[in-house]
């Protein structure tokens, strides 16, 4: 029978190799699931790379795209290296885009325009992290579930949203949509590329990611929080302050959802509405696992699901094919990357 | 407004409750049983979205609720194959893989709902009142005017409080999910129970998710579970790995569901996204109230929880 036997050292290859074969079975059963309803895979997936990379102006929506998955992405690194499960990065990149549209919506639009983004940068950050402090400081005192009430605050913070649209920030002129009132330019985030939506936002994640490669590596706070995802009790007895750092490293990741959030709001849509691609919050997931929680290869899985959303969002307008296809891509690489965590550590062997 | 009126009122709200309060009760006693062997599946909502839309467009196809609802209850179990493959045979993170089912249940249903949407089923499960049982004041028109899904909830309630506690077959699930080691030294096949009870938390996802669509809101929308799975899981510590607490805890939160419907029909003036953040609000309260007090009786979850088992390792 088949069995797994115990690798004596971990090999570089196959740890770069997996996370490849990953992204491509997630595409071949994306293609199967693409057939069943009679389209042809080919030309879905050659109409969605070419509206992910095909071009300058392609590209630079997939950097969009990129912008909140990277940033969200950074955030989800350190907490997950500690091993604390924060799910809730939907409802506090939701909390951070109702923070920051507050100063949008209620400011005097002539105040500089430095000023007015900063208020809804430090905003976004703080709705966001006052999301993911409730949690932490919940499982830190009470050792409540943070998989459940992360997770139950994103369906809290999206009602809140729909409160806000729907009553009190709904803008009286748009005919009774659900939208906020336009943001004044000195609320929108400076474009970095003319003639494309790369705004300032992708600094902030690139900057982002790198803070965190920092943190992680080289102070030490970072050391601590590798030694809390070891093993919580060691850190204990080592004289680590386990939920005090629970709770910073929870504060940094919300704050860098709801920065997310803000880049949405200020540098894309410019205005709030309920649809602001919160979603984000669950790819970004998907996007530091696939990467083993590292830095670089999360800049690079950032681009990669970047375009998969981007060319998704395309291939659903122009060739009607549902926008699920994307999670079920995602969600098959997902099932394989975890699922072949065992072969860093294990063979796999026949004996009779 | 009379007297008569109000309870009638009041009877027809619970008896909603109990409905709605069905959703909830399979799932969270599937989930339990899932827990007890040690194998956390957070791919609930997944699984529900899944048994939702295949007792959907079954129901549709046949026009037969009962084969629909069949349908929707293997298509749950199916689906947990995949998390129980992942986190028993391959050892995977079950966090991860129970959020990759999610996210895949919505992404599934999402692709092939696509041309499903806003289509109503013409037919639904037939309430009939329960012999004797219903002539019961109040009590028998709220529990025991119900359909056959629902008088089944209440024998398997009962029944798998019955298997977990007083059966040989309980006494293993409780040894895999606390000491897995000990279990196969003591001659259980492990990975074949944990199997059997990711499959079972499966089948009843598969079966709340399928009621929600047959017989609660017998129409196709996108993502239709609305985040009831996550619910259920919260649920599970609410009950404290017992079924029979669960069936407490999902009437608690179906009369938020049935509350909040009627409300919303009798034109309230509370504005309908604060009455649709009820159930999660009262969620997260209950969760944090119930770890709370799960800590202070000493009451723990499974002790293997999450952590996978190798034959090999000794």
């Amino acid at each position: 029978m088949l069995y797994f036997e115990k690798r004596d050292t971990i090999s570089a290859r196959i740890k770069i190799i997996i996370p490849l074969i990953s992204i491509l079975i997630g595409i071949l059963f994306g293609a199967l699931a693409i057939v069943v309803v009679g389209i042809n895979p080919y030309e879905v997936y050659k109409s969605l790379f070419i509206n992910a990379f095909g071009s300058w102006y392609a590209f630079s929506e997939t950097l969009v795209a990129s912008t909140p998955l990277l940033l969200i992405t950074a955030g989800l690194v350190l907490v997950f290296k500690m091993g604390i499960w924060n799910i809730g990065a939907y409802g506090q990149y939701i909390m951070g885009a109702i923070f920051s549209s507050y100063f949008a919506i209620f400011m005097p639009p002539d105040i500089s325009k430095f000023m007015m983004l900063s208020l809804m940068f430090f905003g976004g950050a703080l709705g966001g992290a006052i999301w993911a402090a409730i949690p932490a400081a919940l499982k830190v005192f009470w050792e409540v579930n943070e998989v459940i009430t992360t997770l139950l605050m994103n369906y809290i913070a999206l009602y809140i949203l729909k409160f806000f649209m729907y009553g009190p920030w709904k803008n009286p002129t748009s005919y009774g949509f659900p939208l906020s009132k336009p943001f004044p330019a000195s609320a929108q985030l400076p474009v970095l590329f003319n003639h494309t939506r790369v705004n300032l936002g992708l600094f902030f994640a690139v900057a982002a990611i790198i803070a965190i490669w920092f943190i992680i590596s080289k102070t030490k706070f970072g050391y601590e929080v590798k030694v809390i995802g070891n093993n919580p009790i060691t850190a204990k007895y080592a004289g680590i302050s386990v939920g005090k750092n629970i709770i910073i490293a929870m504060i940094i990741s919300g704050a860098l959802a709801g920065i997310a959030g803000m880049v949405q709001v200020s540098g894309i849509i410019h205005f709030l509405q309920v649809k602001i691609n919160a979603n984000y919050g669950y790819t970004s997931i998907i996007v530091a696992w696939i990467s083993y929680l590292n830095p670089v290869l999360c800049f690079i899985s950032s681009i990669l699901f970047g375009g998969l959303e981007s060319g998704g969002y395309s291939i659903q307008i122009s060739m009607r094919v549902s926008y699920g296809i994307v999670g079920l891509i995602e969600s098959i690489a997902l099932f394989s990357i975890v699922g072949s965590q065992i072969f860093l550590n294990y063979k796999l062997r026949w004996k009779k | 407004m009379s007297a008569p009126q109000h309870s009638a009122i009041i009877i027809s709200l619970l008896s909603n409750a109990i409905k709605a309060g069905t959703i909830l009760l399979f799932p969270t006693i599937g989930e339990i049983f899932a827990e007890r062997v040690g194998i956390l599946n957070l791919g609930v909502e997944g699984m529900m979205l899944i048994g939702a839309f295949f007792g959907f467009i079954v129901t549709h196809i046949t026009n037969n609720p009962y084969i629909g609802f069949a349908a929707g209850v293997a298509a749950g179990g199916i689906a947990a194959l995949i998390h129980a493959f992942i986190s028993i045979t391959l050892r995977g993170n079950q966090i991860v893989s129970g959020l990759a089912l999610t996210i895949f249940g919505a992404g599934f249903t999402t692709f092939y709902g696509q041309r499903w949407i806003n289509m109503n089923l013409n037919t639904s499960f037939q309430s009939f009142p329960f012999p004797i049982l219903s002539k019961i004041p109040v009590i028998g028109s709220i529990l025991f005017n119900q359909d056959i899904i629902v008088y089944l909830s209440y024998i398997l309630a009962v029944l798998m409080w019955f298997i977990l506690y007083k059966t040989m077959i309980g006494i293993n699930i409780r040894a895999v999910g606390e000491n897995a080691k000990a279990s196969n030294a003591m001659g259980i096949n492990v990975y074949k129970v944990r199997y059997i009870w990711t499959f079972f938390g499966g089948l009843m996802a598969g079966a709340g998710g399928a009621y929600l669509t047959i017989g609660y809101a017998p129409f196709w929308l996108d993502g239709i579970t609305a985040g009831r799975g996550w619910i259920a899981i919260a649920l599970v510590i609410f009950a404290m790995w017992d079924p029979l607490k669960a069936v407490f805890g999902a009437y608690l939160f179906g009369s938020i569901n049935a509350l909040q419907f009627q409300l919303q029909a009798a034109g309230t003036t509370i504005p309908s996204a604060i009455l649709n953040m009820l159930p999660y609000l009262v969620t997260f309260i209950a969760i944090v109230a119930s770890s709370i007090i799960v800590k202070a009786k000493h009451i723990r979850p499974p002790k293997e929880l999450g952590i996978p088992y190798s034959r090999e390792e000794k």
